[in-house]
């Protein structure tokens, strides 16, 4: 609508990011050029699938409306590269499970805000209309930061080597529920024809749910040692 | 973090040139992309008339629109644009709308105006010239209905009738939820068009047997007007006319090309531009012609004038005179030659004489003829209309296209071929028994002339129809190098001798007519427009929520505490 509009919107996507960043104490830690290479990492990965993507999944050809479940879930399973991707960032980042964990999810969700949603809230929340997407395209990102850090909890769970055999079950339960999340949301989407608002509402209480799952687990695994 | 940041970016140069690429080319876009003008729908506005005549104004004097989109049934106008279909549009609205002081009046015109129902067209046909009577301080324009347009002029119902008396925070909540629009033209302000030149033509055919021979002047204007000079097509008034008179000028030119059907009558034909307005063309082309040259065929022994107006329908033909013609005549012997064709060959037809005195007092002349009658010329003109005052000849109704389904019955405008072509043998005939004398001559009243070769050809006259009708033709739009103009020149120039152009510049210290500029526009409609408060309302709320954040984000310990106060039984259990 106008600059103040977008001025709105940017404050409601990149002040949680800020504040996480302070609070969490990485401001402490001199991490900020760690979360550099954490997001140079998301930029490489997301090359990577996007080559792999154009090389061996032709365009969908069907009709309009049919939904292609075998083909959006081949394309949902190239998201494992995420995994790898973060376990390659915390990998080459000595320290605490915390800090290793934070520093590359905040890497990574931080790139991928400025790479997915900077240019679209640019050019769409400044123009003469008002749109309800662009505030939800905000809080949709304070999701997608909470939905990585869990994302990263889960695989530095996974990657560990004294883990107890009793995790190893709902720890790749939840590895999968992260990678196939978006997956699952388009399905929904499809299946009952939700709102954008329900939209929002369903991937913010999924999220929550996984996230709580994965500070159940985490506390237990690193409180029990 | 600041000094973070710039060993940060110093790292960056000195060691990978690729990331800095990335980092850079990214924020480059970012900074020179331009503000975004996507509208929710675009489409394109005809305004309404705007012109001084005689120094008066006339029709809308701005064209500047920014406005909130409201129907006429909301509680509040002022400043707003009020839109409203043609289906539902009424005097009494439009004048609510402007009493109310609406910033704009939109009024959607159907796409296919002759599936309308015919009471609503000659409603609205009978609201147009009282809409152009008098001035009008704020825009209104026309659009053409399509499916976009019509949603918005739907969601704009919905909001505009939902609104009653509501309290602060209602009208406040209202704005958050119900979808407005912005209507915006692109335009600038319109502003008098300096040095307009309106242009007439005029051609002959040279009688032969001595000199001082009788001149027949048929005159016919071509300009149309309505409501909106860019939909105004002006079929029957005067496409009709026009293509009467270049049938005319076809069929006198082959007959004088014989020696022996060569009368000693010179045929001056006359197409007149700005007949809409007071008949500017014709005016100074008899100040030319009398005035300010030597010879002129108008100068000496006219015979008689007859003006062409609105021809193409209708089973009446009426002449209208300010001054009935007397016995022995050239006039009376037309008027006399017009009964007697019409009764012997076209019983069908009602033929009558008008007669109405010019009124030198009224703002605008009747008719054509009386241009004429003033300067002391023997006049008359030919309509199926009976009254000047119809709203046929002024309306952006009177097109072309006609579905047979919704129009029968007189007084719809449009232009039955049949009919023109009827009428046009009519004048031929009787022009043809003034100039042969064939009544002295003692020929019967069904004798034909025209027929076989020399017959009125249909086609000829509904092809004319058809590309005049192509086209708005109204004042302000036919320039000297139009396409009209000069294909008139062309069709005039192929039966008739001298063709030569006339121009009309208004006076510049005194402009007699002034037309004005800016009568077609984009005009954008932009959804979900917001008023300030709401933004700001909007940042308050986003405050709230990332304070919030900040809360629970500074008290994560809370949570983690407790859930490792819930984890920690199990464990001691394990």
């Amino acid at each position: 609508m106008t600059l103040f509009h977008f001025g709105n919107c940017f404050a409601l996507a990149y002040f949680p990011y800020f504040i996480t960043y302070k609070c969490s104490g990485l401001s402490e830690y001199n991490a900020f050029w760690r979360c550099v290479q954490a997001g140079a990492t998301y930029l490489f990965v997301q090359l990577c699938k996007m080559l792999f993507l154009a090389t061996f999944f032709p365009t969908w050809e069907g009709g309009a409306g049919v939904y292609d479940f075998v083909g959006e879930f081949m394309k949902a399973t190239v998201d494992l590269a995420d995994l790898l991707g973060l376990h390659l960032v915390m990998s080459r980042n000595a320290g605490k499970g915390e800090y290793k964990i934070m520093v590359a999810a905040m890497g990574w969700a931080t790139a991928e805000l400025v790479m997915s949603r900077c240019l679209p809230l640019w050019v769409g929340a400044r123009g003469i209309e008002f749109d309800w997407k662009y505030i939800q395209m905000s809080f949709d990102s304070n999701i997608s930061l909470i939905h990585y850090i869990a994302m990263a909890a889960v695989v530095w769970m996974f990657t560990r080597y004294d883990l107890p055999k009793s995790f190893r079950l709902p720890v790749t339960v939840l590895l999968a529920l992260c990678v196939y999340k978006a997956f699952l949301m388009e399905l929904f989407v499809h299946v009952f024809l939700l709102g954008s608002w329900t939209v929002l509402l369903v991937k913010a209480v999924l999220t929550g749910a996984i996230s709580l799952c994965s500070l159940f687990l985490f506390v237990t695994l690193v409180h029990s040692n | 973090m600041f000094e973070e940041a710039s060993e940060v970016f110093d790292n960056m140069f000195k060691s990978s040139f690729p990331l800095t690429f990335i980092v850079f080319l990214p924020a480059v876009l970012i900074l020179v992309s331009p503000l975004p003008a996507e509208a929710a729908h675009e489409f394109t506005v005809y305004r309404m008339q705007q012109y001084d005549l005689q120094g008066q104004p006339y029709g809308t004097r701005n064209a500047i629109l920014n406005t909130e989109a409201r129907t006429v049934e909301a509680e509040v106008l002022s400043r707003r644009c009020v839109i409203m279909r043609l289906a539902d549009f009424s005097y009494d609205k439009y004048q609510k709308a402007l009493r109310q002081s609406a910033g704009a009046v939109v009024i959607i015109l159907p796409k296919n105006m002759s599936a309308m129902p015919q009471d609503i067209v000659q409603q609205f046909m009978e609201l147009e010239p009282e809409m152009l009577a008098t001035e009008t301080i704020v825009p209104v324009y026309f659009a053409m209905e399509d499916e976009e347009l019509l949603s918005i002029y739907l969601q704009t119902l919905t909001s505009s009738s939902s609104q009653g008396s509501l309290s602060a925070a209602e009208v406040l909540l209202h704005t958050a939820t119900a979808n407005g629009f912005q209507m915006v033209t692109s335009g600038a302000q319109s502003k008098a068009i300096s040095d307009w030149a309106i242009t007439s033509l005029e051609g002959r055919l040279a009688g032969v047997g001595g000199e001082d021979l009788p001149t027949i002047v048929v005159v016919a204007h071509y300009d149309s007007f309505g409501v909106a000079p860019w939909l105004s097509y002006g079929a029957d008034s005067n496409g009709s006319g026009v293509s009467m008179l270049l049938e005319l000028a076809r069929l006198f030119s082959k007959l004088y090309t014989y020696k022996r059907t060569h009368a000693a009558y010179n045929l001056l034909f006359f197409v007149s531009g700005g007949g809409k307005f007071n008949y500017q063309g014709t005016k100074r082309w008899l100040e030319d012609n009398l005035d300010h040259t030597d010879s002129s065929l108008l100068q000496d022994n006219v015979a008689f004038v007859l003006c062409l107006d609105t021809l193409g329908n209708g089973d009446s033909l009426h002449l209208h005179v300010s001054k009935p013609p007397k016995e022995g005549t050239p006039q009376f012997s037309l008027l006399k030659e017009l009964e007697m064709v019409v009764t012997s060959q076209y019983p069908e037809v009602k033929f009558s004489m008008v007669h109405k005195k010019i009124n030198l007092a009224d703002d605008m002349l009747a008719w054509e003829h009386e241009r004429f009658g003033i300067r002391r010329l023997p006049a008359f003109t030919l309509s199926h209309l009976p009254s000047h005052r119809l709203a046929q000849r002024s309306s952006i109704m009177d097109v072309r296209s006609v579905s047979l389904s919704s129009r029968h019955g007189a007084g719809e405008p449009h232009v039955d071929v049949k009919k023109l072509g009827r009428n046009t043998k009519v004048v031929a005939e009787a022009l043809a028994r003034v100039i042969y004398n064939l009544t002295e001559k003692g020929a019967p009243g069904d004798l034909q002339i025209f027929t076989e070769q020399m017959q009125v050809q249909e086609e000829h006259l509904s092809a004319v129809v058809d590309w005049l009708t192509a086209q708005p033709r109204a004042a302000q739009l036919v320039d000297k190098d139009s396409s009209v103009v000069s294909t008139l020149e062309y069709h005039l120039g192929r039966y008739l001798k001298d063709v030569k152009r006339h121009y009309v510049k208004a006076d510049k210290r005194d402009p007699e007519f002034v037309f004005y500029d800016q009568l077609k526009q984009t005009m954008n409609a932009y959804r979900f427009v917001k008023p300030a408060i709401f933004d700001l309302l909007l940042a308050v709320c986003i405050a709230a929520y990332l304070g919030m954040m900040y809360l629970a984000i500074q008290n994560f310990g809370v949570l983690y505490s407790v859930v490792r106060r819930i984890t920690q039984p199990k464990n001691k259990a394990h």
